[in-house]
């Protein structure tokens, strides 16, 4: 780990370096594997948050019952080494040269791979239209809260609709409930306008959005899902 | 892991197969040898329990691949798996 920065109290990002990292497309994950001085090997999953093309770089929410996320947000120090396996999937991901219109959907930290997407469209000056629905509990959970507003601000084809489930700042006016399919057909792109959508967050979120936009009309196959861990902890 | 959560997706073995396989094989297809049931690698069920790993056909529920990782070595069995079939890695480079 090279370099490391927290983007909420109990959300770290950890840049790292790889010996023979091959490059990595936006959505894929990697895995962790953390071993005791008795032997004892612990291994979980984690989205990469960077561009294709940047370090690999994973974005890590503590759970406070998780036997890997603690050491992860709150002991590791720049310089540290652990064994990393990947970069992995082939289904998950996007390319900026796909095209379409893409509309993404983050629950909570579920918002990592989905950000991969975000940025290897600021990177590659991609024309792509991107529309992110981001939910979370309140506004100081927004993960890469800052960068987003500036993506979005440059008014060059991303938008970025944040829903707050829990508690607001005082005058909110933007969403303030959980991603329903009403929400949907607010936010998402028509059915009609070959539009493909990647889904990711805790298992209920992906599974009510993912029913959400079929029914709105986009086809099961446009419809790319991924629960978050896939190992949690 | 959450109670409850055990049960996870292919991707949850991608790490392994890359190490075993050399190559990114959550897109691979698998046919179930009890079934017949054709389906890439990222949509069987996986449930760990370490240090083993079951995976099973989402389709009959039929063990198609079992893992037991331990100190130096893999032990692998494939024995619930028909066939295996994977793109051959692309004549460029994808980026």
């Amino acid at each position: 780990m090279v370099d490391t920065t927290f983007e909420t109290p109990r959300v770290r990002t950890l840049v790292l370096e790889a010996g023979a990292w091959p490059g990595h497309r936006a959505g894929q994950h990697l895995d962790v594997r953390l071993t005791a001085e008795d032997g004892y090997q612990a291994q979980r999953s984690y989205s990469l948050a960077s561009a294709p093309g940047d370090a690999p770089a994973i974005t890590v929410e503590r759970l406070d019952d998780g036997e890997v996320s603690p050491y992860l947000v709150d002991e590791l120090r720049p310089g540290d080494r652990f064994e990393i396996r990947g970069p992995i999937g082939g289904h998950f991901v996007w390319d900026a040269a796909d095209g379409g219109r893409i509309f993404l959907a983050a629950g909570g930290s579920g918002i990592v791979p989905l950000m991969a997407m975000v940025r290897h469209r600021a990177r590659s000056a991609s024309d792509t239209r991107m529309r992110l629905l981001y939910s979370s509990r309140s506004w100081d959970d927004v993960i890469y809260r800052d960068e987003l507003g500036e993506l979005a601000e440059r008014g060059d084809g991303l938008d970025v609709v944040h829903t707050l489930t829990r508690s607001r700042p005082p005058g909110w006016a933007g969403h303030r409930r959980r991603v329903d399919r009403e929400l949907l057909g607010e936010v998402a792109w028509p059915a009609e306008d070959d539009a493909h959508a990647f889904v990711c967050g805790p298992t209920a979120f992906v599974e009510r959005v993912a029913s959400g936009l079929v029914e709105l009309g986009y086809a099961p196959e446009f419809v790319k899902t991924e629960r978050f861990g896939p190992t949690g902890g | 892991m959450r109670a409850g959560e055990t049960r996870l997706d292919g991707n949850a073995i991608g790490g392994l197969l890359l190490e075993l396989f050399g190559r990114e094989m959550t897109i691979a297809v698998t046919t179930c040898r009890a079934c017949g049931a054709r389906g890439e690698i990222a949509r069987l069920e996986v449930y760990v329990r370490c240090p083993g790993t079951v995976v099973r056909c989402p389709v009959c529920g039929a063990v198609l691949m079992r893992f037991v990782e331990g100190g130096e070595r893999i032990w692998v069995d494939f024995g619930g798996v028909r066939s295996l079939e994977i793109d051959r890695p692309p004549g460029r480079r994808e980026r």
